[in-house]
């Protein structure tokens, strides 16, 4: 006997069924984009990293349980995405020296440019320390949610999100003093 | 809690709070000025961020197919093979050359200036069955490198005349110290246990010093089986 062929009406039933979770993850694309960007400092590679993590998502869309939970759902899937077509090693292989060379703080006398200062900071942050605060500020993700993600010890997160505000804080007002950085702890 | 303790927290999480945090702020007026300004910190952050950084820079490598990776594969064991025996016979400084194109190629590594955890540094030196007895703490940048075939430790390890790299080669002999200056680096290379150790600093300095120290805190542990056959990037 033949396999049953779906009708045109289970075949509708079905792509209705889809139509949320697909409007779903197709509004979180910026946001999406937008993360992918800030680790992978390139935004064709971070178009990729997107596209991969939302098929990855789309494929394994039975995880999802609650549609409030998509938004670090699919964020942890481009960050592992991320981690997995980019070696750590392969990224810092891109030297930023000529291109992202800090502005020189005197020139940086107003707020666009003291905020184009800070970005250039961000963007030349180890990726050990970018990674972390880019999960914490525009993910939304606890330190204990990094530090399970990042498979490092609790304490370990903290010293890096704590490092890299440090290294930033020169750039953002008049008190430039550097903080006591901690020593980490072994992950 | 202690201030310490307190910047920790506050460094982390400017925005968090928690009751021990609260009473050590509320009694402290240096924590709860620095928390002031870390929060002003993290608003400017998260200013930053909640752009795409429109930041131009210089093309990333990017992931290939995998088919093109497999042809790479097979491409790179051709070229092996046909370029064994020049690779055999290579000159003695060819090696210096490659050490310093390679740090060349990881400009970041001397920009590191805190120390790296004893997890990381342990990564790099288990994948090539290496110890180290060097304190944890002068190690600034611990990578495991692809090297001529094999994956090396690169070391960035802060001295008294500043930063100088180091590899560990355990696969490259050489008979007596070689001295180099290339690129604006100078250099040695010596011999140890079964292989090698190349020091390099930027500009011109003395690095025998460190070579030395190294010599006798290296130890060649059983190299651990290799990983499966994949076509090394770097």
């Amino acid at each position: 006997m033949p396999a049953p062929v779906s009708s045109i009406g289970e075949r509708s039933r079905a792509a209705d069924a889809r139509a949320p979770l697909t409007a779903l993850f197709e509004s979180m694309r910026p946001d999406l984009l937008r993360f992918a960007h800030w680790l992978a400092r390139d935004r064709s590679l971070a178009e990729d990293i997107v596209q991969e993590a939302l098929l990855r998502a789309w494929r394994s869309r039975e995880a999802l349980k609650e549609p409030a939970a998509a938004r670090a759902w699919l964020l942890t899937i481009v960050r592992r995405e991320h981690a997995r077509l980019y070696e750590r090693k392969r990224l810092e292989l891109v030297s930023l020296d000529d291109a992202l060379d800090i502005p020189d703080k005197a020139a940086a006398a107003n707020a666009d440019a003291e905020l184009l200062t800070l970005r250039y900071a961000i963007m030349r942050l180890p990726i050990e320390y970018r990674e972390p605060l880019v999960m914490q500020v525009l993910g939304g993700f606890s330190t204990e949610e990094i530090a399970r993600e990042l498979e490092l010890t609790n304490t370990a997160v903290l010293t890096r999100l704590f490092r890299a505000r440090s290294k930033l804080r020169g750039l953002c007002g008049p008190n430039s003093e550097p903080g006591a950085a901690p020593r980490e702890q072994p992950a | 809690m202690i201030c310490e303790d307190a910047r920790l927290l506050i460094g982390a999480d400017p925005d968090g709070a928690g009751p021990g945090l609260e009473e050590h702020v509320r009694g402290c007026e240096d924590c709860s000025a620095f928390r002031e300004e870390m929060r002003r910190v993290n608003a400017a952050i998260r200013r930053a961020l909640a752009e795409p950084p429109d930041v131009r820079v210089r093309a990333a490598p990017r992931a290939v197919p995998r088919w093109r990776e497999y042809a790479l594969a097979a491409g790179v064991a051709l070229a092996m093979t046909a370029g064994l025996a020049v690779w055999l016979l290579r000159p003695s400084d060819t090696l210096a050359r490659e050490v310093v194109a390679h740090v060349e190629g990881e400009p970041d590594s001397w920009l590191s200036s805190h120390g790296v955890s004893a997890g990381e540094i342990g990564h790099a030196l288990q994948r090539s069955g290496i110890g180290l007895d060097l304190a944890s703490d002068k190690i600034v940048y611990a990578q495991s490198c692809w090297f001529r075939g094999h994956y090396v430790p690169h070391l960035v390890v802060e001295t008294t005349r500043g930063p100088a790299t180091v590899l560990i080669l355990r696969h490259e002999q050489v008979r007596a110290r070689e001295a180099f200056r290339e690129d604006g680096m100078t250099g040695v290379i010596v011999p140890a246990g079964e292989g090698s150790i190349a020091v390099l600093k930027r500009g011109r300095g003395q690095v025998d010093d460190l070579a030395g120290e190294l010599r006798g805190e290296v130890h060649w542990l059983a190299e651990p089986e290799p990983a499966p056959a994949r076509v090394p990037m770097h």
